[in-house]
């Protein structure tokens, strides 16, 4: 795989017709999603609108509560993502800086649960919101989330490669523990906490099954709640559906656009020795 | 002198762990233990709750329905984690290929960005793109020649078209962890190889997969339990239909406690996937040792 044989080159062909096949149902979404309804179920199908129309996006907007839907999936997000920074990192900080009794054992039971998808407990978690009155909320969203291993585990990862003598150093000047987490270990893992950031964030942004049974009042929906409230009403009117879908695929969009390196990057530490 | 007498009191260790530890407890143990406790009842139609003991447990061993998704999830298993993994595989191949162009990080980018769309949005758009009169894809490859079925209108074709849909959704993710370790392997490695003489295939086969194996196998680990818990794109795509040829256990569980409100049924289908999901976490530990997690 050398710079300098014509390999690349045709590789690199062949993987740019591929790419663009790949991202090709993103076309037909934002393109099915400004066809006039004629249009879209003209046959043959055509590539692009002969008649741009804002009326799909018009009736998505002004029937249901989208500016809503994305607040409130803004709102759950930073939520999450927010809380379990912060729990993680005292955590992650006394499972790679300090040695006690029963670190590892304590260790290994919270990786046994690492894998442990949230949606084996949307019964259980029905009943305990329920219980505390939560159902239909955003705590009711996001609390679920934050309890996550994967943020002590990223956060460890990293941890564990910063010499120990700072910490020393950092104890002969009579700091504690709180002050070298603060000033020591946070300021060398700024990749780690951006990396955990991007990964919680998106995490709790396409969260759907919980989701889709805490919340029951439309106003309440995330967008991938609102989205599928959007086909029970309209089942095959595939305009509305595509220019929702379109809409709610734009902020993502948007923001891959601008922080494409950093947010590959840190997906890629999430799996990353 | 300094390097092991850090003074720790056990009161400080439980202040750092006590905020992650109580979300943990109240939201990811405690909800376990409470699901097993809750499988134990049967609730009828008034709302009256009855302690059954395993009765439920023996109500979901003879219930047809249950088995059917249970094979539908299995199916779609099969199918899904060879398609993300080994198209995740080859696509992370070719964008190392590329990587030292500008127009490879592009390419990755593309590849990649499915992955950040909600199952919502991809669910719709595949449905659109099959669906029965008008899809776009059915019409293409009926124009290429190719017999195209109304995937989702076919009990044989319908887990397969979910699984390809999920492959375009997840695949990207697979590819960017596997070029992250395809460049974990040092460059001496390629150029010994190749100075032995060993082909591109050679080298790929003695050297790149041995290498990956890690890597591959924990990302069949993680894609095995997210093919067990699908639920997003059946619901939106096909519903569990056409009849019940892709209703897959989430849906099971979702239907039998928020349609027919058998509580403690669907409570029962959550510790059934409860344990098999912990079971292969247990047995990844094994193959691959738990500090490969690390």
């Amino acid at each position: 795989m050398s710079g300098r044989s014509p390999w690349p080159r045709v590789l690199l062909a062949a993987m740019t017709v591929l790419a663009l096949l790949w991202v090709a149902p993103l076309f037909w979404m934002f393109a099915t999603g400004v066809k006039p309804t004629p249009e879209i179920f003209a046959t043959p199908p055509r590539l692009l609108p002969g008649m741009p129309t804002g009326d799909h996006v018009h009736v998505v907007l002004t029937r249901w509560p989208f500016a809503r839907w994305l607040l409130n999936s803004v709102i759950v997000a930073t939520a999450t993502t927010a809380l379990s920074v912060i729990v993680s990192i005292p955590a992650a900080y006394v499972f790679t800086r300090l040695r006690w009794w029963g670190r590892d054992a304590l260790f290994l039971v919270f990786l046994s649960s690492m894998l442990i998808p949230l949606e084996v407990n949307v019964i259980p978690l029905y009943f305990l919101m329920n219980r505390l009155h939560l159902l239909n909320t955003y705590p009711a969203v996001f609390l679920p989330m934050i309890g996550m291993p994967i943020g002590i585990f990223l956060l460890r990862q990293f941890f564990v490669n910063i010499p120990a003598e700072l910490d020393d150093a950092a104890r002969v000047d009579g700091c504690g523990n709180l002050r070298i987490l603060w000033h020591v270990i946070l300021p060398l893992s700024r990749p780690a906490l951006a990396a955990l950031v991007i990964y919680m964030f998106t995490f709790a942004w396409n969260e759907f099954f919980w989701s889709m049974i805490a919340l029951s009042s439309p106003r309440m929906f995330t967008l991938p709640i609102g989205l599928r409230a959007l086909q029970g009403a309209y089942d095959i009117d595939y305009g509305i559906l595509m220019a929702g879908a379109s809409l709610a695929a734009l902020p993502a969009l948007v923001l891959f656009l601008f922080l494409q390196q950093s947010i590959i990057r840190g997906i890629t530490m999430t799996a990353h020795k | 002198m300094l390097r092991h007498p850090r003074l720790v009191s056990t009161a400080e260790i439980a202040l750092f762990l006590l905020p992650f530890a109580a979300f943990w407890i109240l939201f990811r143990l405690g909800p376990v233990l409470y699901g097993f406790y809750i499988s134990l009842f049967r609730w009828d139609l008034l709302g009256e709750v009855t302690f059954i003991g395993l009765g439920n447990y023996a109500t979901l061993a003879r219930d047809p329905r249950f088995w059917n998704a249970l094979r539908n999830t299995l199916g779609f298993a099969a199918l899904a984690i060879p398609l993300i993994v080994g198209i995740g595989l080859l696509l992370a191949l070719f964008v190392f290929g590329v990587r030292h162009s500008r127009a490879g990080r592009w390419l990755e980018a593309g590849f990649f960005f499915p992955y950040l769309l909600t199952v919502s949005v991809v669910g719709l758009i595949w449905r659109w793109m099959m669906d029965p009169d008008f899809g776009v894809l059915l019409i293409v490859l009926r124009s290429l020649g190719l017999g195209a079925p109304p995937f989702l209108n076919e009990p044989r074709w319908v887990i397969p078209a979910l699984a390809l849909t999920t492959a375009w959704w997840l695949a990207g993710y697979r590819m960017v962890l596997f070029r992250a370790a395809l460049e974990d392997i040092p460059d001496e490695l390629y150029e010994a190889a190749r100075l032995d003489g060993a082909s591109g295939a050679r080298i790929f086969l003695s050297i790149v997969l041995p290498l990956l194996r890690p890597a591959v196998l924990f990302a069949l680990v993680l894609t095995t339990i997210s093919g067990f818990i699908v639920f997003g794109q059946v619901l939106i795509m096909t519903a569990g239909g056409p009849g019940r040829a892709s209703e897959v256990l989430a849906l099971y569980l979702y239907r039998y406690g928020f349609e027919f409100l058998q509580m403690g049924q669907a409570a029962a289908v959550g510790v059934v996937l409860f344990v098999i999901i912990l079971g292969l976490t247990l047995l990844s530990f094994r193959w691959l040792g738990y500090e490969s997690h690390l």
